[in-house]
């Protein structure tokens, strides 16, 4: 911190450094005391000033702080004679970025630099301020100017980064590319270049411009040296070449490269792309897709001559032959993928050499079979064979299956290698309910039999075989979807949570199981195996879709909570920082690095799950909050009344939208957020390969997002409405005002249908109608909640209208009316066809929930909002004539809609408690005796009673040690009771929702009456 | 069958299967982009067919005088892609980078003294306990500081063991 004299800010060090020793310690109340004692003596110190403003800000004093910092930058101003050094500038900068005010440092800066023109240290910090607001332009100014005062290549290169950035990131044109060239030419001329980083760089610029050409001399000159590791070079040589068309030499760097390393797939797929004059493998990514779908090899073939591909081919087998017999190494697969990709690129070619493919995917089974990775190896290779071909692949390697290897460990992994297969290939979907069980069994036993051989293990290591667990679960759901057998469901669970009791660190155990007890409203056992992954930091923008979708739908209001906030404080604190590291990588000469943090923070930004959160988050608070208008209100105000959500749901349609999530570890039934195949009768479907969704997943997130970011505003314009009636109507300001909200809110209301798919009459005919029974539920399709809420916003703006809900000159309860038929038809009508929890998971709990705390809970607020105006304050005179009548016919329709809503509540309250009430001991018997196999050959129970009579006498000397222990430990009556705990979780969480609903609408009720 | 690269950001959003492994820590995003920024070669990452993630490293280099060294903060494998030699492939090339590029005189890594099947590891690559790190972990587990020296140190002078172990204040790197 000191200064070369000893100096800080013009303050001695020695006075400063107890102040930052007590801030570093976060004893704020100390470093405050010693600052004020240090201002005392140098009251006109804007170091000091800025010190005071930082303690400030961190004690959470934000105001005070701010205006600390702004007297300190008003002194640095006026002041000629005082310093303008960087630590005070610094300091200011922190603590103006922290109280996000980050152009207040930018301008000290500049003021500084303009009166310290050739001073360098200050133009960094200026330069650090330009990163820190992404102004690229800015950035490349002063960086030149940098560099025209000392010469350093290293502000050459920030200036040269500057301008990508304003072309790739910003808007600036292609040609400023140019001038980037230009600028590192002429240095590099003069100067000749140092750092690899800035040669890495110098290349982008002139890739980004196609001159690959001079990229290529480049490369082959002096400068070339810079990169020290061959192979580095050797891969920037071979994709020059091959992007500026020199196919034969790309192709011959590429050889090189793979006798370097031959395990090399990478360099080996763009050999091929080479010799076949094929530049798939080079076109870019585009930003915006899915980065975890999975990616296949893409190739173009058709350009060849029979001639030519048969020459290409025979290169290449004669290369990959020799690499084969050049190398030692046994366990390298490339060059045996590499036969495969061949005999793949014959089948595109010829579109009859299945044969081929099947005949090398067997050989590669022969050598790698026993590896856990075969089946992700030959994934790609499978997709280019039909159905039929793959199950003759299928039916051959089953086949070889009788020749295991002689290794017990290599032979487990074959055989689960087999099992592994015939998943992916879609088998489970073509077996027969017996086949599958019989399945089943033998995945059992072939983990019971291989459990040994992890005995000696650390407990921490991943066992032989517990992937087979994950297979057996699979087989068992798949039994479940097929036969609705809820006993197939029970032993997944058990199956899974046996493994758990083994080794309680599988991942992919805890993944299965969250998926089975969401489905089994045990929603809030599902969260538990959730925390136990410990999902943090980026994980958390690719494994949250495990659970968020269900948790939305959920009354589990604090989980969900601690949920998005962790979402949001970790995205939020990262495009906070972000910049910093930027400058980092800046000051550290790792270019490239720049341009990479920059694009990653945009990708972030357009995360679609991170638009969803910023929409889901303050409608749970206005969730949670509804049944106190007052409390509403507070919540509305925080969000601008839901104006710039409004702002969110007009954009939704141009933003560019991103998919980060990986969804390659969720379940076959539930392969993305919006699929699950449980929900919906057996088809059969074979559910391989795995279609790319992310196109119908869009626009489902576009429609989700467009619909909700409504709410906030709807919500906020349905109070106004409903407190209009009964203003006083010689305010003419007011009733003008009235007038516009009635009008925004018809406005929000088209757009809400039209988001439905209809205008806002046939909307209102289609609720009519259903409400009246002469349609049923079904129009609404899927959007029923929306629907719901429709109607009730509907209610609220027919309140304050005069288009609709007249008769007779009067206002009529037609909407309420409405309103009430609609959610009570809706929700009795679901209670009666629910059966228990215990027996027939999933269900239509979670739409309960939704129709519960969305539509039912905003009529509430509508409800308030009437009462509220609706009782005579104190000082109000009684309404007369005209307006009396209203309030008369208003407040019965207002009794009705509580007395509705009260008994729809009621009702559910009264089936909720009845299964929480019900003994735990007879629904533990429910959940085990489905697991009883009554000595018959089919059913379910069978993989479970494997498992169980392996638990029931573990033998020590064959298991070891620990294995034993936690067979012993092992409890399914356990995993019964921490189910059927967990349901009723759910439904207390949903019962307290209820009755606090019930509570409120009572005490509007006795409010009411007094009208 | 392996492509070794440098590791980018993006790669943070494909190494899930990776870090959901609960030895394997998933750090804040300023931690690894500050690796990034500062030691992009010591940051790299093996990727399969369909580009899949099988493991990474990441490490730094630093010290001053004989004691400038190369770090490996994180070495992992994807369960599917273990017992391959995989590890031993990222090992080996951190060090390749300590030793020939940056010219370090040894390779070090701290471990859990518990993580039995990973100190297994390290000796057999060629790894030497060098000392005990007292609570090291959370206050709570004691870490194994272990190195092996790099062409550089010719008389081995870095490996050989402190006879007491050490507390984390102690340590002259973080």
């Amino acid at each position: 911190m000191a200064s070369k004299f000893g100096l800080a800010g013009g303050i001695p060090e020695r006075r400063v450094r107890p102040i930052w020793d007590a801030i570093d310690s976060r004893q704020f109340k100390n470093a405050l005391k010693i600052t004020t004692t240090l201002l005392s003596k140098h009251h006109n110190s804007p170091y000091a000033l800025a010190l005071k403003a930082l303690i400030l800000e961190r004690m959470g004093k934000p105001d005070e702080a701010l205006s600390v910092c702004l007297n300190a930058k008003e002194l640095l101003y006026k002041n000629e004679s005082l310093l303008m050094d960087d630590l005070t500038l610094s300091t200011l900068q922190i603590v103006f970025q922290r109280l996000d005010h980050l152009e207040l440092a930018t301008s000290c800066y500049e003021h500084a630099c303009g009166k310290f023109p050739n001073n360098l240290e200050l133009m960094m910090g200026l330069f650090n301020c330009y990163v820190r607001e992404y102004s690229f332009v800015k950035q490349q100014q002063t960086a030149i100017k940098m560099y025209k005062l000392v010469g350093e290549e290293r502000f050459l290169l920030w200036a040269v980064c500057s301008i990508q950035l304003q072309v790739l990131c910003g808007n600036g044109g292609e040609k400023l590319l140019l001038l980037a060239e230009g600028l590192l030419k002429k240095h590099v001329a003069s100067h000749g270049l140092h750092e690899p980083e800035a040669l890495i760089v110098y290349f982008s610029i002139l890739e980004q411009q196609t001159k690959y050409g001079d990229a290529l001399d480049i490369l082959g000159g002096k400068l070339g040296s810079l990169l020290i590791v061959e192979v580095d070079k050797l891969r920037i040589q071979g994709k020059l070449l091959a992007r500026a068309g020199d196919y034969a030499a790309a192709a011959n760097v590429y050889q090189k490269i793979l006798e370097l390393c031959g395990d090399d797939w990478e360099a080996f797929l763009h050999y091929l792309g080479c010799l076949f004059e094929d530049d798939s493998s080079w076109s870019c990514e585009t930003i915006n897709a899915s980065i975890n779908s999975p990616k296949f090899v893409e190739c173009k073939l058709a350009h060849l001559t029979d001639e030519v591909f048969n020459s290409c081919v025979e290169n290449a087998s004669a290369f990959v032959q020799k690499l084969q017999a050049e190398t030692s190494n046994d366990s390298l697969r490339n060059p045996y993928l590499a036969h495969l990709e061949i005999e793949r690129r014959k089948c595109l070619f010829r579109k009859n050499n299945d044969d081929g493919v099947i005949e090398v995917l067997l050989q590669y089974y022969s050598r790698f079979g026993h590896l856990a990775c075969f089946t992700s190896d030959i994934e790609a290779f499978l997709q280019v064979l039909s159905q039929e071909k793959k199950i003759e692949f299928l039916d051959k390697l089953m086949k070889n299956s009788s020749s295991l290897s002689a290794v017990p460990t290599k032979a487990l992994g074959q055989s689960i290698t087999l099992l592994k297969t015939q998943e992916l290939i879609g088998n489970m979907f073509r077996l027969s309910v017996a086949e599958l069980e019989g399945s089943a069994v033998q995945m059992a036993e072939l983990y019971c039999k291989n459990i040994p051989l992890s005995k000696d293990l650390d407990p921490q290591e991943s066992m032989h075989g517990e992937e087979l667990l994950s297979i057996a679960c699979n087989v068992l759901v798949q039994l479940f979807w097929r036969t609705r057998d809820l006993g197939y469901f029970i032993e997944a669970i058990m199956v899974l949570e046996f493994g758990l009791a083994i080794k309680r660190y599988a991942w992919q155990h805890k993944i299965l199981l969250l998926h089975l007890y969401s489905y089994f409203g045990a929603l809030s056992l599902a969260y538990e195996r959730y925390k136990s992954l410990d999902v943090k930091n980026i994980l958390m923008e690719t494994v949250s879709h495990h659970i968020l979708p269900q948790m939305l739908a959920s009354p589990l209001w604090a989980d969900l909570s601690n949920l998005l906030k962790d979402y949001l404080k970790f995205m939020d604190d990262h495009f906070r920082e972000s910049a910093d590291l930027t400058f980092l990588a800046y000051r550290h000469r790792n270019y490239s690095k720049v341009i990479e943090f920059v694009q990653f923070k945009e990708r972030l930004q357009h995360s679609n799950q991170y638009l969803v959160v910023r929409v889901e988050a303050p409608i749970l608070q206005l969730k949670q909050n509804a049944d106190n208008i007052e409390e509403e209100e507070s919540i509305l105000e925080s969000l601008k009344c839901g104006i710039d959500f409004v702002e969110l749901s007009n954009e939704i349609g141009s933003k560019s939208l991103i998919f980060n999530e990986d969804f390659q570890s969720r379940p076959w039934w539930t392969p993305t957020t919006e699929i699950n195949y449980l929900l919906g009768p057996f088809e059969g479907i074979s559910y391989y390969p795995k279609e790319n969704l992310t196109k119908e997943r869009e626009t489902s997130v576009r429609g989700l997002v467009e619909r909700k970011s409504l709410l906030p505003r709807m919500i906020y314009l349905s109070i106004q409405s409903a407190s209009v009636l009964f203003k006083d109507s010689s305010d003419t300001n007011g009733s003008l005002a009235d007038h516009k909200t009635s009008l925004e809110l018809k406005s929000l209301l088209e757009r809400y249908a039209k988001l439905l798919g209809f205008s806002l009459n046939d909307a209102i005919d289609v609720v009519m109608g259903v409400s009246r029974g002469l349609k049923t539920y079904e129009v609404f399709g899927s959007d029923v909640i929306d629907w719901l809420n429709f109607a009730v916003f509907f209610n609220a703006w027919s309140l304050n209208s005069n288009e609709f809900g007249q008769h007779e000159g009067k206002r009529t309860p037609v909407s309420w009316q409405l309103v009430n038929s609609l959610l009570e038809n809706y929700v009795l009508s679901k209670l009666r066809s629910m059966g228990p929890l215990i027996q027939s998971p999933q269900g239509d709990l979670p739409k309960l929930v939704q129709a519960v705390t969305e539509p039912l809970a905003w009529h509430g607020v509508v409800i308030q909002s009437c009462v509220r105006s609706c009782v005579p304050s104190g000082k109000k005179k009684k309404k007369s004539g005209s307006t009396g009548q209203s309030i008369s016919l208003l407040s019965h329709a207002v009794r009705d809609a509580i007395q509705s809503l009260c008994s729809i509540l009621e009702e559910i309250v009264r089936w909720s408690q009845d299964q929480i009430k019900s003994p735990e001991d007879n629904k533990i018997d429910i959940l085990v005796s489905s697991l009883k196999t009554n000595g018959q050959n089919g059913g379910p129970g069978h993989v479970f009673h494997i498992l169980e009579t392996l638990a029931s006498s573990p033998n020590e000397t064959e298991l070891g040690n620990w294995i034993s222990q936690a067979l012993r430990a092992w409890s399914p009556v356990d995993v019964g009771r921490k189910i059927i705990t967990g349901q009723s979780r759910v439904l207390s969480e949903f019962c307290r929702i209820c009755e606090s609903k019930i509570k409120a609408l009572k005490s509007l009720k006795q409010q009411i009456a007094q009208v | 069958m392996t492509t070794i690269r440098r590791f980018c950001c993006n790669d943070l959003l494909r190494f899930t299967s990776v870090n959901l492994d609960h030895l394997t820590e998933t750090f804040n995003m300023s931690f690894y982009l500050t690796y990034l920024a500062r030691w992009p070669d010591y940051f790299q990452v093996a990727e399969g067919p369909g580009k899949r993630i099988m493991g990474y490293i990441m490490g730094k280099v630093e010290g001053q005088g004989e004691s400038w060294h190369g770090h490996v903060t994180a070495v992992t494998v994807a369960p599917e892609y273990r017992r391959q030699q995989l590890a031993k492939k990222l090992m080996n090339l951190l060090e390749e980078i300590s030793d020939k590029i940056d010219k370090a005189y040894f390779v070090d890594l701290f471990v859990r003294a518990s993580n039995t099947p990973a100190i297994k590891m390290y000796e057999k690559l060629g790894y030497i306990i060098y000392r005990r790190v007292l609570r090291y972990y959370s206050g709570e587990e004691d870490g194994l500081d272990m190195r092996k020296a790099l062409s550089r140190d010719v008389e081995k002078k870095s490996v050989i063991p402190l006879k007491r172990p050490v507390t984390p204040d102690e340590l002259e790197y973080d």
